[in-house]
């Protein structure tokens, strides 16, 4: 509808009656196509899931066994949502190594991660030195209270997703 | 990028607008960036009509900087001109950080009309002669311009507690505040 | 070809005695915030004469969050994140733009691969944001279909993101210096095949909607944003290129690689019956830049170079001194950057230009005459995004 005020004959009248119905029925024609020759795009999501590509940032584990607590993740995370704390290990106690060799001078008392409050960024798996803090690709983890979605990664209920998220062979990603 | 004569352009101001005391602003020796031009603030409205006459047809953003002696306005000038495409900013001063008051260049510049409102809500510049003088993104009676290097979130809104404690997720508050108590205690035991 | 001027009277609702008599109080109308066609939380106060609007008042705010204030608090990296948030249609070009800021305060050299993957990813954003622009708009004035065609153009998109960057939306893909990840040979093949696809697609798009006579009635000499209008109120992107203007920043004043690139800027010029800086005109405008996007897209697959995709950055950034005011030609229009900084770690300001912001500010200018149905598809025609405008 115009909001000019326009003339209009009555030959131009019909033809733009007939311009509307033939110029629709082209449309028709395209969508009426779509009933054979395409394949469906929805998965019927609880029965079919979905393959993520392996690089999807899903939520975060942090493999603790070969973390260094060097801080860096608490330090670059844009929304503070990991909370960190370590120890200086006893001078008489055998320093562990972790995966790629790196020693681990402190010892670990706490990694928790507020995954309510995470935005997914990636930034703090990029400057991970031992890359043991990665995204998974495990994204079904609703809750029902705030409470429950901070992870602590000492324990070992959530130790045990290394197992079921990352598998046997924890997969290192960038 | 479209970058234009600053030198020969703060000039023209000076010899159309006697009051503008126009002068180009450098970055500093170990500095980086733009040049711009500054300008005394009582004159911008007479500026502005003069970069209107010159083919200066659009006002892209109006930012406003809060530094600790003064406020600063800046304007984002530029040509859209096929041939003679520029762009330049235009830098005024505000000192009287209680009660900044610029003029208003709607009646020139439409793009203007929001941009300083929204200048005013968040940086508290004044604008004289604004047809429209009300806050834009944050309520109209808010108190405060968020983006003061000083601001406080008010205490009271409409007689409501902001942040009232019964509706803070306690637990996370206190869960955020042992953490900190204990990196504390690890950072002062590290030091020592 | 018609223009403002010779397109005959304005449409006067009150012109007559008769309708004088009638005449009563205007009714106020709240068209938002949860109101499908206003793209978000866009509540517009409307004053109407019957069904036709006297003036409308745009509401915005309520989708602030002051990433301003967020980002004087964050390091430079981590800014990224929030600056996606703003535009999360067109999330590749808001951080291009962010990125190219800091990196001429710093003065990196991006290397010449990693300019080769943004550029690419940044038209792959733009036919992807025009996309959506396609499908809601059509879907704003009843056409219900070329809304789930987009999707899965769309879709295939974002999947190619979420293989390079791993998030569908919200990418944190383009960094200071470079870019995340490398791009491997099989996602380009990919990229070549969805270019072929594509331009059967828009063929499609385009007898669907584009030559349907019912759509160009609904859109045609509607909201007519004129060049002078566009220059005062500071408006880019399509919005200006659909007033048969041909400005695009692009060729204008070439960033990154696109100097070296060859492609038309569209422009509204006004043909099947429309009328240059109508509703049309800007959605038209759209449509052709993407088959634009495609040709551009071609040219990157075939000119691809190898090497690194980040250049030498230090670990902890810290800016110069200074200010710089860097804008981009995003889908919406130019998005400014203005960053000040005073040396430290956190930019001291960080001021957004949002497009839309300006957009959205015509639209008091052109609602007054206009149909309710009108104004809907005027806002659907710019094309905003609540999250830029309010950031």
């Amino acid at each position: 509808m115009s909001t000019n005020v326009e003339t209009v004959s009555v030959k131009e009248y019909f033809r733009s009656i007939w311009q509307g119905v033939s110029s629709t029925a082209k449309g028709m024609w395209i969508t009426f196509r779509y009933v054979w020759g395409n394949k469906p795009v929805t998965i019927e999501y609880p029965e079919v899931r979905e393959v993520l590509p392996e690089r999807a940032r899903m939520r975060l584990f942090n493999d603790v066994d070969n973390c260094i607590s060097c801080n860096m993740c608490a330090i670059t995370c844009p929304v503070d949502c990991i909370y960190i704390s370590s120890e200086k290990r006893a001078a008489d106690q055998e320093v562990p190594k972790t995966d790629d060799g790196t020693p681990m001078r402190q010892v670990l008392t706490q990694y928790t991660i507020d995954t309510a409050l995470c935005c997914y960024c990636g930034l703090c798996t990029t400057v991970c030195p031992t890359e043991c803090l990665t995204h998974s690709n495990d994204y079904e983890f609703a809750q029902y209270t705030l409470g429950d979605m901070k992870y602590d990664y000492l324990s070992d209920d959530v130790r045990a997703w290394k197992q079921r998220i990352v598998g046997k062979e924890p997969v290192y990603r960038r | 990028m479209l970058s234009m004569d600053l030198e020969k352009l703060s000039s023209d101001i000076n010899a159309k607008v006697s009051s503008a005391n126009a002068k180009v602003v450098k970055p500093e020796e170990d500095g980086a960036g733009d040049s711009s031009i500054l300008i005394e603030a009582s004159s911008i409205k007479e500026v502005a009509q003069a970069l209107l006459d010159s083919g200066v047809n659009v006002l892209q953003v109006i930012s406003g900087v809060d530094y600790p002696d003064y406020l600063e306005v800046n304007y984002m000038f530029a040509k859209f001109d096929l041939a003679n495409p520029g762009q330049f900013t235009l830098k005024l001063r505000v000192p009287d950080k209680a009660n900044p008051s610029v003029e208003s260049i709607t009646s020139l510049y439409p793009a203007a009309n929001w941009q300083e409102r929204e200048c005013y809500d968040m940086i508290g510049v004044t604008f004289n002669n604004h047809p429209d003088h009300r806050r834009i993104l944050c309520p109209d009676d808010w108190e405060g311009f968020p983006l003061r290097k000083d601001y406080k979130v008010q205490d009271y809104y409409r007689g409501m507690v902001v942040n009232p404690d019964e509706k803070m997720n306690w637990a996370d508050r206190e869960f955020a505040k042992r953490q900190e108590e204990i990196s504390k205690a690890q950072q002062e035991k590290s030091q020592d | 070809m018609q223009t403002w001027e010779n397109s005959g009277e304005k449409f006067n609702p009150t012109q007559t005695a008769e309708t004088e008599k009638l005449k009563s109080e205007l009714l106020t109308l709240n068209m938002g915030p949860q109101h499908p066609a206003t793209h978000g939380v866009l509540r517009v106060e409307i004053k109407t004469d019957s069904e036709v609007v006297a003036h409308a008042i745009p509401h915005i705010g309520y989708l602030h969050r002051c990433m301003e204030k967020h980002s004087e608090n964050l390091d430079y990296r981590g800014i990224i994140p929030f600056v996606d948030r703003m535009d999360y249609l067109a999330a590749m070009n808001q951080e291009h733009t962010y990125v190219m800021a800091v990196e001429s305060m710093l003065g990196t050299e991006v290397p010449r691969r990693a300019e080769y993957i943004r550029v690419l990813i940044l038209e792959l954003q733009r036919i992807a944001s025009h996309l959506m622009a396609f499908g809601t708009y059509a879907l704003d004035l009843g056409a219900f279909s070329p809304f789930l065609y987009a999707f899965d153009e769309r879709e295939k998109i974002l999947r190619l993101f979420e293989e390079l960057s791993g998030a569908r939306l919200l990418y944190n893909y383009i960094w200071i210096g470079g870019v995340w990840n490398d791009i491997t040979s099989a996602q380009l093949y990919r990229v070549k095949e969805f270019c072929d696809h594509f331009e059967e697609e828009l063929k499609k798009y385009d007898t669907l909607v584009s030559q349907n006579k019912i759509f160009r009635e609904r859109t045609r000499h509607v909201g007519i944003m004129d060049e002078q209008m566009c220059y005062a109120y500071g408006a880019t992107g399509p919005v200006l290129r659909g007033a048969g203007v041909k400005w695009d920043l692009r060729k204008v004043a070439p960033y990154s690689l696109y100097g070296e690139l060859d492609f038309d800027v569209p422009v509204g010029d006004g043909d099947r019956d429309a009328m240059i800086g109508d509703c049309y005109s800007r959605y038209i405008v759209r449509m052709k830049e993407m088959t634009e996007s495609v040709k551009i897209i071609r040219q990157i697959l075939d000119g691809i170079e190898s090497g690194p995709v980040i250049g030498k950055v230090p670990k902890v950034i810290k800016l110069p001194k200074g200010e710089v005011y860097m804008r981009t030609e995003c889908p919406r229009g130019e998005l400014g950057i203005h960053l000040v900084s005073d040396g430290g770690k956190t930019p001291y300001r960080l001021k957004v230009k949002s497009p839309c912001f300006t957009h959205t500010s015509m639209l008091p200018e052109i609602a007054p005459g206009q149909l309710i149905a009108d104004f809907v598809a005027s806002i659907g025609s710019i094309d905003i995004v609540l999250g830029e405008v309010d950031r």
